[in-house]
């Protein structure tokens, strides 16, 4: 399990960003090559997210739910449960959210396993470290 | 004046790894198989084909490149970093020495110039150099993937290794 904490700032009321982390189709092409394949329910799509390496890549196709949220607290989860398509490997993660004026934290727990994790917990970690803060970068614009 | 090319030898490159998992990367040894290359003892020149890159092998890593996976980085150098642009040198100044000559001058890589100088040692009909290209030189961004976890190493090192032919052509 690779836990890690992130803040992030969009200079938007609290009520924007709540409605825009609740979009799924909004939120997930927030993710570097993230896409929603399928808007299932209004809480949960079917998504793919291909992560580029070079000439090599992976892509990991499943769902994202709106697992948990308080409306009042502005808190949320997102569950991200997914397999890699070329291999046995999988990504799951819940992805906390809580916000605050103009922003909020992001706390990450996924597990992830095959081809990515083999090149050890460490480089997930940075890996993720990283696509997490492109996310809140890419997630200030919308 | 001596004219080369990949019938006689080599041109080759080498690239490094940087970034915060450069230790998952490889370093990749690459061969141009299309170039041209003239020299005189006042005078060096060569040009390159940027498509006829291909990767060689590589080294580091968490697996072994395979042969999918050294055609896709080829095509990837190609499509991304090269991108059919120029690849020219061609000297200012040559100063014959023992054993060689030390050569300045300047490389167009890409469409961008930038002064350059190497040594070319010559050994019994043998010509071998080594040149260093930094790649922010020439305002190339080196290639980073994974957020930037993952980046070639700004400093790329170019080889030629050839024998010259018997007959020179003097035109």
């Amino acid at each position: 399990m690779v836990e890690l904490d992130h803040s992030f700032q969009t200079g938007k009321p609290t009520d924007y960003n709540w409605d825009a982390i609740l979009d799924l189709e909004r939120v997930i092409p927030c993710v570097e090559g993230g896409k929603v394949l399928e808007r299932t329910s209004p809480e949960q799509a079917k998504a793919e997210i291909k992560v580029k390496m070079g000439a090599m890549s992976m892509t990991f196709k499943g769902t994202v739910d709106v697992a948990e949220r308080d409306d009042a607290a502005h808190t949320a989860v997102l569950r991200i449960k997914s397999r890699d398509t070329g291999g046995s490997g999988y990504a799951n993660a819940d992805v906390t959210f809580a916000l605050n004026d103009g922003g909020g934290t992001i706390h990450t727990a996924a597990q992830i396993s095959g081809k990515a994790a083999s090149m050890g917990e460490g480089v997930v970690s940075t890996v993720l470290d990283a696509l997490i803060k492109d996310f809140t970068q890419k997630l200030a614009a919308i | 004046m001596i004219r080369l090319g990949p019938e006689h030898g080599r041109l080759t490159v080498h690239t490094g790894r940087a970034g915060a998992i450069a230790k998952v990367g490889h370093d990749l040894d690459l061969e141009v198989t299309r170039w041209e290359a003239t020299f005189a003892d006042d005078a060096v020149a060569l040009t390159a084909d940027p498509a006829s890159l291909r990767v060689e092998g590589g080294s580091g890593g968490v697996t072994p490149l395979g042969d999918d996976e050294k055609r896709g980085i080829a095509q990837t150098i190609r499509d991304e970093v090269l991108k059919d642009g120029t690849i020219a040198f061609t000297s200012t100044r040559v100063t014959p020495r023992d054993g060689g000559l030390d050569v300045e001058g300047e490389l167009d890589l890409l469409g961008v110039r930038a002064p350059i100088a190497f040594g070319l040692e010559l050994d019994a009909g043998h010509l071998t150099g080594r040149a260093t290209v930094k790649q922010s030189a020439w305002r190339i961004t080196p290639y980073s993937a994974l957020f930037g976890t993952l980046k070639v190493a700004d400093q790329v090192d170019v080889a030629i290794d050839a024998t010259l032919p018997k007959e020179s052509d003097d035109g």
